[in-house]
């Protein structure tokens, strides 16, 4: 028997063991190449589309995501790779030990089995990457016949060959520990059952005898499969951190980032200003998700001026809760450096770089602001007249340390004492008090005016601001801010929902590694299962033993997973998350589905192996 | 066929194994009865397809033509859901290589089938201490199947072949893989188990079980030939 014919003659003679180790392999590889290639379509790429057009304090959360499940991907990848390799050649621990009995060199044995390894996993690479590549091509046009516009681009060649190379080693690697533990073993102990699976130590615990035979049965050979059980364990774990991250991340990141922009631009507010003006601020607060680019606009314009009548009439209407009076304008400002003290040697370091840009700065009066900004540092007092609060996005682009740093604006400095995630320009935003503001510029009225509408009597009382308005000059207008609102929050909700969609395929690769273990818990297990169908027990005991095993299996990586995706998520990716109670149900729902179906998938083996004559299973 | 034989009744039994293009006849119109205490051996070489027709008689195997009844009940047409309750309340099997459940102890091992057949927890504690006192193992309740000699795991299997105290006994070899000192202790057991008139079919070559019977079977190629006529 030569060398290679061995090995070609076991895997042929193994129809059904092969082809389901290829086709494992060739899943997960294919899963994991397609997440990468799809993913860096569907989320890096939406990344770097996003950077000019989310807030910068958006683009950092959303950014951490993408990178976390990318990294997460690739190891629910490697880690599933490792686990098939190792579970295809602990299946062959017993026949290793017989051709020992038989009187088999090592070498000649661990040349044999070594080079099925090598020719199943070579198999399996290849066809996952070809799989993985076609799955690519097919889901990015099925995607844009479907509308969405995902760039078609030309095959990353290098990041093909790196998960081939790092996933085919990986599997020969995990493959290779049970040959070569197993032919280092006396051949009496190779062939014991003891042996295979792992199963050399005593049964160390006691089970209390209230849980019955089926559950006590389910958890001893996990224990004593103790390698393989916490392999899979470590697998599972990483998927469902993975899963967590993605959906529990997705949904807490998507309402409270959602939440961030409801507040800031205000739930029931409409704007009251010039025409011109509402069509200017439209644009402003649309930036955010249309990336519209910013007109050349006079905002200090004599006829976009409210008139104080029209505030003092808006004040009598019962139906306004709430009258917001800004000045919005533009101006050149600059980045003046702060001093930082080290108290340990005594220095005084300069902190910024004296930047120059334009940006938006709006007047607002802090007691009558219907805003509630995200805010970082402290909010505007009316009675101080040269603080101010910027945007994120011009905090990150022109300031080291803004929180002890200082603007000037209209060649006057003000302390920057709070950063703000605001939609509006993008997070390109300076707040000044509205006296502060109109003394600088000169102008002393606004020229928008926000005002909050009681939402049970709405109709009514926005037919009165209107009649109002019109009555004091026809080119001012009412502008209801909510329809804007709804396009910036679908636009988050697009973003997040694409991010929940990639750990789909973890999932699924997830699932077939679980399938894999119960494979190798029925092989382990085959013989028991023939006696205690001969002793009487039903096909569905045999099945209940097995659900137990992967239920077990599952839950106990389900709870570590979870624990860590939420930690990762709420201490690392979101800071101040938003958890309502409805967060934690559809956060609840979707992971409870995901493990729902992964429990439902790995029955598959289970179900077909009790419906075997008992024969047939005791051979 | 005689009369009063009411336990098993065998009759023009077959069963062909398709291996490949190559069929094999382990049974060939194989007619049997077995009465109600009556202690049967079929004794035969290896291969002639006495564990095929113990197989059948139990339920776990189907024959391929012929009809096999058992306490009243054609096995051949019934399905699994019933089997597994037929065998679990009349059917005792003794297995040549044992086949313990290596994951419970020898008290487990000897209890779950009165489990499945929902005995009372109290009957069931009593009733493992008694039947491991019969065979000899009550020191050995809390070992695992691993920790027992070949001897002993066949005593714990029949421990667990009597647990639901089935009207029927079925015995693989039981002493095939033994040697002579421990077999002498299974030989005892299934003198008491005769003693105590239970129904009992053992294929074995062992002289001294084959002395214990009363109706001597033999089978060859297939082929069933009684040894009392």
């Amino acid at each position: 028997m030569s060398e290679t014919s061995f090995p070609m003659n076991d895997l042929l003679r193994r129809k059904l063991q092969t082809s389901l180790v290829v086709v494992s392999l060739t899943l997960c590889v294919a899963s994991t190449l397609f997440l990468l290639l799809f993913g860096d379509k569907m989320g890096f790429g939406i990344s770097l589309m996003v950077e000019d057009r989310l807030t910068a304090g958006l683009s950092t959360v959303f950014s951490r995501f993408i990178m976390f499940i990318g990294f997460l991907v690739f190891v629910v990848g490697a880690v599933v790779m490792s686990f098939m390799g190792f579970v295809m050649m602990s299946q062959r621990a017993r026949d290793i030990g017989l051709m020992k009995a038989a009187g088999c060199p090592n070498d000649l044995i661990f040349g044999y089995f070594m080079t099925e390894l090598l020719i199943v996993t070579f198999v399996g690479c290849f066809l996952g990457v070809i799989l993985g590549t076609l799955a690519d091509f097919a889901s990015t046009g099925l995607l844009n016949g479907f509308g969405l516009q995902i760039s078609q681009k030309p095959i990353n060649f290098w990041l093909v060959f790196l998960v081939f190379a790092l996933f085919f080693a990986l599997a020969l690697i995990f493959g290779a520990k049970p040959i070569l533990d197993t032919t280092k073993v006396e051949p009496a102990k190779a062939i014991s059952p003891m042996y295979n699976f792992g199963l050399s130590k005593e049964p160390g615990f006691k089970v209390i005898s209230k849980f019955g035979f089926t559950f006590k049965m389910a958890l001893r050979s996990l224990f004593r499969r103790r390698s393989a059980t916490t392999r899979i364990v470590l697998c599972l774990a990483t998927v469902f951190i993975l899963v967590t991250v993605a959906v529990a991340g997705g949904v807490i990141a998507d309402q409270t980032t959602k939440s961030w922009i409801e507040k800031a631009v205000g739930r029931d507010v409409v704007l009251i200003a010039h025409q011109e003006m509402c069509d200017q601020y439209e644009l402003l607060l649309s930036k955010f998700c249309e990336a519209k680019a910013e007109l050349q606009f006079n905002y200090t314009k004599e006829e976009y001026l409210i008139p104080e009548s029209l505030l003092n009439q808006l004040r009598s209407i019962s139906g306004i809760v709430g009258i917001d009076a800004r000045l919005v304008a533009k101006a050149h400002i600059r980045e003046v450096p702060g001093y930082v003290f080290d108290p340990e040697t005594g220095a005084t370091t300069s902190v910024g770089e004296s930047r120059e840009g334009e940006s938006l700065i709006v007047g607002i009066e802090p007691g009558n602001v219907l805003s509630e900004w995200f805010l970082d540092g402290e909010f505007l007092r009316e009675s101080q007249q040269e603080e101010a609060m910027i945007g994120d996005s011009l905090a990150q682009k022109m300031f080291s340390k803004p929180l002890i740093q200082t603007v000037i604006l209209f060649n006057r400095s003000f302390d920057v004492v709070g950063v703000c995630l605001d939609p509006i320009n993008n997070g390109n935003v300076t707040y000044v008090t509205l006296k502060a503001l109109q003394n600088v510029t000169g102008v002393s009225k606004p020229n928008i005016i926000m005002v909050r509408v009681d939402p049970t009597n709405r109709e009514e009382t926005l037919n009165q601001i209107r009649a109002n308005v019109s009555a004091i000059s026809s080119e001012f207008e009412v502008f209801e801010l909510n329809e804007v609102l709804g396009k910036n929050l679908g636009f988050l909700d697009y973003i997040w929902s694409t991010i929940m969609f990639l750990p789909l395929f973890s999932l699924a690769a997830a699932s077939l590694c679980l399938i894999g273990y119960v494979m190798l818990a029925i092989t382990e297990q085959r013989q028991e299962f023939g006696v205690l169908r001969a002793v009487g027990a039903k096909p569905r005991t045999v099945v209940k033993i097995v659900s137990g095993q992967s239920l077990v299996v599952l839950l106990s990586s389900c709870a570590a997973g979870i624990a860590f995706g939420i930690i990762i998520t709420l201490l690392i990716l979101v800071p101040e998350p938003l958890v309502t109670i409805y967060t934690v149900i559809e956060i609840a729902g979707w992971l409870l589905t995901a493990l729902a179906a992964t429990f439902i998938l790995s029955l598959y083996p289970a179900i077909k192996f009790a419906k075997k004559p008992i024969l047939e299973i005791m051979a | 066929m005689k009369t009063g034989k009411d336990v098993v009744l065998a009759s023009g039994l077959c069963k062909t194994f398709e291996i490949g293009d190559v069929k094999v006849e382990a049974l060939k119109d194989v007619n049997l009865g077995v009465a109600r205490g009556e202690f049967t051996v079929i004794s035969g070489p290896s291969g002639s397809g006495k564990t095929t027709l113990l197989n059948i008689i139990g339920g776990i195997d189907k024959p391929t033509s012929g009809k096999i009844v058992v306490f009243g009940k054609d096995l051949g047409v019934r399905d699994e859901d019933f089997l597994a309750n037929f065998r679990c309340q009349n059917v005792g099997f003794v297995f040549q290589s044992y086949n313990l459940v290596s994951t419970l102890s020898v008290a487990e091992n000897v209890a779950f089938p009165m489990e499945w057949a929902r005995k009372p927890e109290n009957h069931i504690k009593e009733w493992v201490e008694e039947l491991l006192k019969v065979v000899g193992l009550q020191h050995r309740a809390d070992h695992f199947p691993f920790q027992l000699s070949g001897g002993e795991q066949q005593r714990v299997a029949f421990a667990r072949a009597l647990a639901n105290d089935p009207p029927l006994l079925l015995v693989d070899e039981p002493t095939g893989n033994l040697d002579s000192k421990t077999s002498i202790k299974i030989v005892e057991i299934l003198q008491k188990l005769k003693g105590d008139g239970k129904t009992v079919i053992v294929a074995t070559h062992d002289e001294r079980i084959i002395q214990l019977a009363d109706q001597k079977l033999y089978l060859e190629d297939g082929e069933l030939v009684s040894l009392n006529e």
